[in-house]
């Protein structure tokens, strides 16, 4: 049980960076997220050729030597591709779940701020939302907009809404029912005040573990929809369009298949570790 | 117990209810003139086939007309024709429905038969050696993409190893797609049972059947395992509609004749009638599923029960 009535300031809770490298899983996750973004970032600098040259080395190359990660079908460097790549993801996964917490949040909070109909019209919408699952609403969405990874990302990051809206919903209803609260309100404390300064502070420790994990969730959405042909398009170095243009050669050059697939599965897991390490660090129930 | 059923089925009408509008509306938000993109890869329509295709579809009348015509046919059971071949929808889902309802099925099956022991193991054990190597391994399947995984078993299993066929529908090509969402599924319930088991293991009422010194096996099967598996339950309904998205890229993998392929082939082909019998196809399915599983649910706890 939360035994903590007085609401938390909006600085992190005191300690909560020693307590998250030092859980296993904040740590893992924590060092995976900041490789990928150094990775990003420095991708033109890291990446020993273009990601879009094609035929320098010579096709199929395998791993090793010169090309450290091989050549692909057009004999362009896989190590750049990847390393560009990690750019396209983390910016997919930024974007989509920027669009999931932003739309989902202020749903969730007018929501539960706001009760009434309002809740009622919300909340009953989020639910029947939440029942067609983000895959169809995704896959509706790239049906009626066309494939592109713009499309695609959009998609991903509309499918998430109702999700993060429940999940805020709730949180805030918690918040709303706290003697702290009433008394705020009591004091004649305005909507402004209420919201900004009471229920955003307090919400957002649970939100900022819901959206590092979805990130997780919206890389590997938009990379399963890149995968089918549904998002990036050639020549882009998408992982998860490399994975698919992979199945043709999978006999022949079978680390076109692994590399972007691992690519993916330890980006993913970064994301799942990090969230989980944060939930850990960020609860107060389970920081005791 | 009725009243709980009772709105679920209520819930689950409104769904489909708001599906088809939807469904309705969708062919509207496509940008540009939606008949012009569908026939637009094909060659030698004229002008006049155009607008006669737009009166057929009936995308000359408002809106509210194009509902209740779409909802008229739909209480026929028609859901139009194919833009490419002109079959009629219904019949070409119908066709391959089963195919992606026997995979879900089967990668729910093999799911809940590798997660649930392995969560209510890590449970068990606590803390252990063991917890904490099942834990590492849940959320490295959970972080593992499906499509990865299930092109890495198509190259070990058949095409290095040759021990099962690389596509095709018989019920050899069934292990491969069903175990890769099967496996990629089994975290998620490994993690939930150890979650739930956990919780109850912990409560006063375990404690009194283990101190008053009842034989550990039948604590664990009569109060720990019935009261933990319910929220395992609840969950599948949600369960199944993740396996009902994932056949759609797992289809497409080893080739497996599903509503999850044709999708995406009329995704590509802007076969707009396909699309919206597959929409509307697919939220009738999983709105069906959950409720089934919410009066499993219902039977089972006996607090809905009797309520």
């Amino acid at each position: 049980m939360q035994t903590v009535t007085e609401p938390q300031t909006q600085r992190a809770p005191p300690g909560f960076w020693r307590r998250l490298v030092r859980s296993p899983s904040g740590l893992v996750g924590l060092s995976i997220v900041l490789l990928l973004v150094f990775c990003a970032a420095f991708a033109d600098v890291l990446a020993p050729y273009s990601p879009t040259k094609m035929g320098a080395g010579g096709r199929f190359l395998p791993p090793g030597g010169k090309y450290l990660l091989g050549t692909d079908e057009f004999g362009r460097d896989m190590f750049s591709r990847i390393l560009y790549g990690s750019r396209i993801t983390l910016l997919i996964g930024a974007v989509a779940v920027g669009i999931s917490l932003t739309v989902g949040m202020l749903v969730g909070m007018i929501a539960a701020f706001r009760r009434g109909w309002i809740e009622a019209i919300l909340m009953r919408g989020t639910d029947v939302l939440f029942s067609f699952t983000e895959t169809l609403i995704a896959l509706s969405f790239v049906a009626v907009l066309g494939p592109s990874l713009q499309n695609a990302v959009i998609a991903v990051g509309v499918a998430g809404v109702p999700f993060y809206a429940r999940t805020c919903y709730s949180a805030a209803l918690v918040e709303t029912s706290k003697p702290y609260f009433e008394a705020s309100i009591a004091a004649g404390a305005g909507p402004a005040r209420l919201v900004l300064t009471h229920l955003l502070p307090n919400v957002l420790p649970t939100m900022i573990v819901v959206a590092t994990l979805g990130v997780s969730t919206a890389i590997l959405a938009a990379a399963g929809l890149s995968f089918l042909g549904l998002g990036a398009q050639p020549p882009t170095s998408e992982w998860g369009y490399m994975l698919a243009g992979s199945r043709d050669y999978i006999n022949r050059a079978p680390w076109l298949m692994t590399i972007p697939g691992l690519a993916i599965a330890v980006t993913v897991l970064g994301f799942n570790l990090l969230g989980d390490g944060l939930r850990t660090s960020l609860d107060p129930v389970e920081r005791k | 117990m009725w009243r709980f059923l009772g709105t679920r089925l209520a819930m689950g009408a409104l769904t489909i209810w708001i599906t088809t509008i939807l469904v309705t509306l969708l062919i509207h938000a496509v940008p540009g003139d939606p008949v012009q993109i569908m026939y637009a890869q094909s060659q030698g329509t004229t002008p006049e086939q155009i607008e006669e295709v737009r009166r057929s579809l009936g995308l000359d009348r408002p809106i509210p007309v194009q509902y209740a015509m779409f909802i008229e046919r739909l209480l026929h059971g028609d859901l139009g024709n194919t833009i490419r071949g002109g079959q009629p929808v219904l019949d070409v889902i119908m066709q391959r429905l089963p195919n992606t309802l026997i995979l879900a099925c089967a990668a729910m099956f093999i799911a809940i038969l590798i997660g649930v022991p392995i969560g209510f193991l890590a449970a068990y054990r606590e803390g252990s050696v063991v917890d904490i190597s099942l834990m590492v391994l849940a959320i490295a399947g959970i972080s593992m993409p499906h499509f990865w995984l299930g092109l890495m078993l198509l190259f070990f299993f058949a095409l290095e190893l040759g021990w099962l066929p690389v596509s095709g529908s018989g019920p050899l090509n069934l292990i491969l797609p069903a175990l890769t969402l099967g496996l990629s599924n089994a975290a998620i319930f490994a993690r939930l049972t150890r979650s739930s088991m956990i919780d109850v293991m912990s409560q006063d009422y375990v404690q009194t059947a283990f101190a008053k010194g009842l034989p550990k096996a039948l604590v664990l099967r009569r109060h720990v395992l019935r009261a933990g598996l319910l929220p395992v339950v609840t969950m599948m309904g949600l369960q199944f509609a993740f396996m009902m998205g994932g056949t759609i890229v797992v289809e497409n993998i080893f080739s497996w004749n599903g509503v999850g392929r044709m999708a995406v082939e009329a995704i590509f082909q802007r076969d707009y009638p396909i699309i919206q019998g597959f929409i509307l196809t697919f939220s009738v399915v999983v709105v069906t599923v959950a409720i089934v599983i919410d009066a499993l649910y219902a039977v089972l706890d006996p607090r809905i029960r009797r309520a």
